[in-house]
C-alpha cells in the first residue's frame, strides 16, 4: 500500500521545478468505486492526489498526444510503465520529457468484479489494502473481501508489478506476482474452428464500433486511423459482423508486438467483449514464435519492423 | 446436377519474382487452374494484412501471397517482413475460426514457372475442399 503523503511529497518536489507543465496522477472520483485521472499544475491541489487499489486507469494514455516541449510528470503502476517503455521505444516521446513516478502495485480492483460483490449505488468509498484483503469502509462498517476475488485477471499473473522505468519509486520493489500461462487462450485455442468462430461471432456481433478500445489504447496513436480513412476506405461504416470482425482483427494485428497487456480496452468496452483474449493470444504467439515481449526494453526494435532470417515458416511453400 | 463449387482465389505476386514466375508459366504453356486472379505488387512486403481481409470480405475464398525466396528480395528485406506479418495474421485468423489455409504464402522465383502452377493447383484443391467462405463475407453490397 502506497503512502499517499509520501506520494504527494514527491509530486510537490516535481512541481517545484520550473520546467514541468503538469503531473498526471489520480484523484478521488465523485461516486462509487471510481478514481479519476487528475492533472496537477498548482501546489495548492497537492492534497487531492491519491493512490489506492481503485486507481485502474492507465495514465500513459495522456502523454501520447502531448506535443509541447515542457516536461510532464506521470504516475505509473508496473503495467502502465510498460506502455511508456513501448512509446519511448517507438520514439513517440523522448525519455527526457517524462518524469516518471513509479508505484509498485499489488493489483488493482476490477470495477466489474466489485460491482458483483457490492451492487448498490454508493457515495465515494475508501478502500484499504491489508495483507491479502481489501477493506471497504462504509457507514462506519468494515467489509473485508479477499484480494484474489477482486483484482483484474491480469493482476493475478502480473510479471512486472514494479515499474520497469522510473525516476522516483514510491514504496518498495515487489517480486513478480505470477507467471502468465495463457490458460484461457489455450482453452479457446484447443477448440475446433467452428466452435471458435461461434464464440467470436457472438462477441463481434455485439460490437457497436464506438472505438472506445482504440481511443483508450496507449499504443493507438495514428493521426488517421485506418478505420476512419476514406480514401481508400478499408473498413465500411456499417456496423455488421463482417466489418466488426475485420476491425477487431486489424486492431489486434496492429497491436502485435506492441500491446503491453494493460487491459484498458476490455475495461472500457461498453459491450463487454473479451478483447484481452484476442490481444493475449497475439502476445502469446509472438512470444513463442519470435521470442519477443512488448514494452520491456527501451532499446528493442519493433517486432514487425525487423526479422531474423530463420523466422518460422512452417507452411510457406 | 448442381454445379461444382469453383473457388475464387486472389494472388498477390511480387513484381520481381513471383509475377515473372507466373509469366514464365504462361509462356511455357503450363496448365494451371483459372480460379486465380493475379494482382501485381512491387514486393510481397507491400501486402498489407487489410488487403487480405478486404479480399476475404469481398467474397474471395482464398488468398495467395507470392514473394521472392528468402534472401533474394529485390528490396533485400521485404519478403522477410511480409513473412512475419502473415504468420501473425494467420495465427489470428485461425484463432477466430477462419481456416488459415485460406491465406497461403509461397516463395516463387522468376525461373519457377512449374512451381507457380503447382502452388496454384494445390491451393485451388485445398480451398475447393474448404468450400466458400462464410464467416466474414460482406452481405450488403452498397
Amino acid at each position: 500500500m502506497v503512502d499517499n503523503k509520501k506520494l504527494q511529497g514527491e509530486i510537490k518536489k516535481i512541481l517545484g521545478r520550473n520546467d514541468v507543465k503538469h503531473v498526471i496522477c489520480y484523484s478521488k472520483g465523485t461516486y462509487g468505486f471510481q478514481t479519476t485521472p487528475y492533472f496537477v499544475s498548482k501546489k495548492d491541489d497537492i492534497e487531492k492526489i491519491i493512490f489506492s487499489p481503485l486507481c485502474v486507469n492507465n495514465l500513459s494514455l495522456y502523454v501520447k498526444f502531448d506535443e509541447g516541449t515542457e516536461k510532464i510528470g506521470i504516475v505509473v503502476k508496473g503495467c502502465d510503465s510498460r506502455s511508456l517503455v513501448q512509446m519511448i521505444q517507438e520514439k513517440l516521446i523522448p525519455r527526457e520529457k517524462l518524469i516518471i513516478v513509479g508505484i509498485p502495485c499489488n493489483g488493482v480492483i476490477d470495477p466489474k468484479k466489485v460491482r458483483q460483490k457490492i451492487p448498490e449505488e454508493l457515495e465515494n468509498i475508501d478502500v484499504v489494502e491489508k495483507n491479502d484483503k481489501f477493506i471497504f469502509k462504509r457507514d462506519g462498517k468494515k467489509q473485508k473481501i479477499p484480494k484474489r476475488e477482486l483484482v483484474f485477471d491480469k493482476c493475478l499473473v502480473c510479471e512486472y508489478p514494479t515499474p520497469i522505468i522510473y525516476d522516483i519509486l514510491v514504496g518498495e520493489k515487489i517480486n513478480p506476482l505470477g507467471k502468465d500461462e495463457y490458460k484461457q487462450v489455450k482453452d479457446l485455442e484447443s477448440k475446433s474452428l467452428d466452435e471458435k468462430w461461434k464464440f467470436w461471432e457472438k462477441q463481434f456481433s455485439q460490437c457497436i464500433r464506438c472505438y472506445a478500445c482504440r481511443n483508450v489504447c496507449p499504443a493507438c496513436y495514428c493521426k488517421e486511423c485506418m478505420a476512419e480513412q476514406l480514401n481508400p476506405q478499408w473498413l465500411r461504416r456499417s456496423v455488421n459482423l463482417s466489418e466488426n470482425t475485420v476491425w477487431n482483427v486489424m486492431h489486434a494485428f496492429h497491436l502485435a508486438g506492441r500491446c503491453t497487456d494493460c487491459g484498458e480496452c476490455e475495461r472500457v468496452c461498453p459491450m463487454d467483449i473479451p478483447l484481452m483474449l484476442l490481444n493475449k493470444k497475439v502476445e502469446k504467439d509472438v512470444r513463442e514464435l519470435f521470442d519477443y515481449l512488448a514494452g520491456v526494453d527501451v532499446d528493442e526494435k519493433p517486432l514487425l519492423a525487423m526479422f531474423k532470417p530463420d523466422d518460422p515458416e512452417e507452411d510457406i511453400k | 446436377m448442381p454445379k461444382e463449387f469453383e473457388p475464387n482465389i486472389v494472388a498477390f505476386l511480387c513484381n520481381w519474382c513471383s509475377y515473372a514466375g507466373a509469366d514464365l508459366a504462361g509462356t511455357s504453356r503450363i496448365q494451371y487452374p483459372p480460379n486465380v486472379k493475379i494482382i501485381r505488387v512491387m514486393c510481397s512486403g507491400r501486402v498489407n494484412p487489410i488487403f487480405v481481409l478486404n479480399a476475404l470480405q469481398e467474397g474471395v475464398d482464398g488468398v495467395i501471397i507470392g514473394g521472392c525466396h528468402p534472401g533474394e528480395c529485390h528490396y533485400e528485406t521485404g519478403n522477410y517482413l511480409a513473412r512475419r506479418r502473415m504468420t501473425v495474421l494467420k495465427k489470428i485468423l485461425e484463432y477466430i475460426g477462419i481456416n488459415p489455409k485460406r491465406v497461403q504464402m509461397a516463395w516463387i522465383s522468376a525461373s519457377e514457372g512449374g512451381k507457380f502452377a503447382e502452388v496454384i493447383k494445390t491451393a485451388t484443391d485445398e480451398i475447393k475442399k474448404l468450400g466458400p467462405i462464410s464467416q466474414i463475407k460482406r452481405r450488403n453490397k452498397w
